[in-house]
């Protein structure tokens, strides 16, 4: 018994620095700020206790209204764009010679930064910039729009290059996800003939399910806290017409000095991302408790 | 046979299309000022116009001392946050801590809150106790922050170390930090490596926490300096040295990712996006 509760002792000894410094770090700042999402406070002095009146005022205000709507527009625009093309490239690529060349293109983009790659693509879309002269001189239409000065043109081509950086990734998941697959059956399938789009709808999708939901959580939790592309690309303007959620929750906070309001969009943000997290939180865990079943089977009677 | 040409046909044509932005990045951060214009965008530079741009970034701008910190939170918090981690995956699967997987959850949650919702109060707390706009603090907070991703690698990695291996270690009158020092670490060097790099990756490229936690030139990292750039220089011929900016800046994560891309693979298996 003594040497059990020694060890015990030893266990905190290891677990309580982690435990601390996410709790004071993290999990406290948490709290405070549900507190102070029901307070008026303008970073200084003492926040004042005013109830929901802040989720009230924030559902009356037209541009925090069409921040929720741009954000829902990213969301919905990466889980088709990136996770679709991402899902393209892996399939189109596994089993070809030279795949891992050919994915590198795709790759190069997700090792740079948000903001990096806000400054290119601001560079590509300025007005008779890049992308402009390119349509102009392929005698395409759209040379004279003002991609990032009109919505919801601006929104549109920020998803699209969060897409440009977002798909080199998904592909990667995809592809260990291919990878995972059992080759048999797919070969029996082949051998009875069936190939191509029969042949994924009908075998490759349903075993990919397992990645699919991976992807789809990341991508919904991750376009959710969108920030650095549109706070490096427009700032959320002109007029705001571009903002997201993350960056309406800067501006309320760090340039109104309305921490109270900012708070709120916080805590509005962080339910439906954590409403979201949960579509994948449960089989990352599961992924995690399949590792000591395996390896613990020979010796498996300790852990039973 | 002809499908397989098609796959090649698209995945190149659609590869081509992807380096299309990289081109525009290279080309027109390999211009002199002087040479870049509205007309010749799609134009390639030259190698001498993109060394005076760097030497330019070097001497008129902020990002140098920038980069300077930035590897310094990127090399320091990653590394506190492995061996943070590392612990508590000790502490769960060979310690068998009571309740542990509860803990465990305790840390790994903290995944699933976004940022937004902690930097209001960070922001308050670090002006109140002096650690805004510190070293100390962006390494606290960027060590704090990495850490239940690495307490879940490890947990798992540790997970698949067989049981007998900590047994006959404490049988041979080991003590757990020796085990854990000697034996555990160790052995999972490759894990070790995956979560570091994955982490010093998000510390590099973070916006949000360098833009709301710093302010001085010598403490903010190069990110936020990148966009504070763009602001100002957006727009006009000094394109030229803001694009050379965003290319040094990038080179770093861009080498790490190339170098390390199948640990990089075997990381995202794992759920880091």
């Amino acid at each position: 018994m003594p040497a059990r509760t020694a060890r015990q002792r030893d266990a905190w000894a290891f677990m309580g620095p982690g435990v601390a410094v996410v709790l004071l770090a993290l999990y406290i700042p948490v709290l405070y700020t549900v507190y102070l999402s029901f307070t008026e406070y303008d970073g200084l002095g003492d926040p004042t206790w005013i109830g929901v009146d802040n989720y009230v005022e924030m559902f009356h205000d037209p541009a925090i209204l069409l921040s929720i709507v741009n954000t829902l527009a990213w969301v919905l625009g990466t889980l088709i764009v990136p996770v679709g093309l991402g899902l393209l490239v892996a399939y189109l690529a596994y089993g070809l010679r030279g795949a891992a060349w050919l994915r590198v293109p795709f790759l190069i983009p997700y090792a740079l930064s948000g903001v990096a790659v806000g400054v290119i693509f601001s560079f590509v879309l300025q007005n008779g910039g890049a992308l402009s002269q390119a349509l102009a001189f392929l005698n395409l239409p759209g040379s004279e729009l003002r991609w990032l000065q009109d919505a919801p043109l601006n929104t549109i081509v920020m998803i699209l290059a969060a897409s440009w950086q977002g798909v080199g990734v998904n592909a990667l998941l995809f592809t260990v996800g291919l990878q995972s697959i059992p080759k048999e059956p797919l070969e029996a399938a082949r051998v009875d003939g069936a190939g191509g789009f029969r042949l994924f709808a009908s075998m490759v999708w349903p075993l990919l399910r397992p990645t699919t939901t991976i992807v789809v959580g990341l991508s919904i939790v991750n376009s959710l806290k969108t920030f650095d592309i549109v706070q490096s690309m427009t700032q959320g303007g002109p007029n705001r017409v571009s903002e997201t959620l993350g960056v309406t929750m800067y501006r309320e906070t760090f340039l109104n000095n309305e921490y109270g309001m900012g708070s709120a969009v916080a805590i509005f943000l962080t339910v439906i991302t954590v409403a979201a997290s949960l579509i994948y939180l449960r089989r990352q865990l599961s992924l995690g408790d399949a590792a000591p079943k395996t390896d613990a089977a020979p010796k498996g009677a300790r852990r039973a | 046979m002809t499908s397989k040409i098609i796959r090649y046909v698209i995945l190149i044509a659609m590869g081509i299309l992807w380096l299309l932005p990289i081109y525009l990045l290279l080309a027109n951060a390999s211009k002199l000022t002087s040479e870049y214009s509205g007309s010749n965008l799609w134009a390639p530079g030259n190698f001498p116009a993109l060394v005076s741009n760097i030497v330019d970034v070097f001497t008129t701008t902020d990002v140098p001392s920038g980069l300077f910190i930035t590897v310094i939170y990127a090399v320091i918090a990653p590394f506190i946050a492995v061996i943070l981690g590392a612990a508590v995956g000790y502490a769960v699967i060979a310690l068998k801590l009571k309740h542990g997987f509860f803990w465990f959850f305790v840390i790994f949650c903290g995944t699933v809150f976004p940022l937004q919702l902690m930097v209001i109060p960070l922001f308050a707390a670090y002006s109140q106790v002096g650690l805004f706009d510190t070293a100390v603090g962006m390494i606290l907070i960027y060590s704090v922050v990495c850490l239940p991703f690495s307490a879940f690698v490890m947990r798992n990695f540790f997970a698949g170390i067989a049981e007998s291996v900590f047994e006959a270690a404490v049988v041979d009158g080991a003590k757990p930090w020796r085990i854990f020092t000697q034996i555990y670490l160790p052995m999972s060097r490759s894990a070790l490596v995956v979560v570091f790099i994955l982490q010093a990756t998000w510390v590099w490229n973070d916006f949000l926490l360098a833009l709301i936690l710093t302010q001085s030139s010598e403490i903010r990292p190069v990110m936020p300096m990148l966009q504070a750039l763009q602001s100002v220089q957006g727009g006009g011929s000094a394109f030229t040295v803001l694009l050379t900016a965003a290319l040094l800046v990038s080179i770093p994560t861009a080498l790490l990712f190339g170098l390390s891309q199948k640990y990089f693979q075997r990381g995202l298996a794992l759920g880091q996006y």
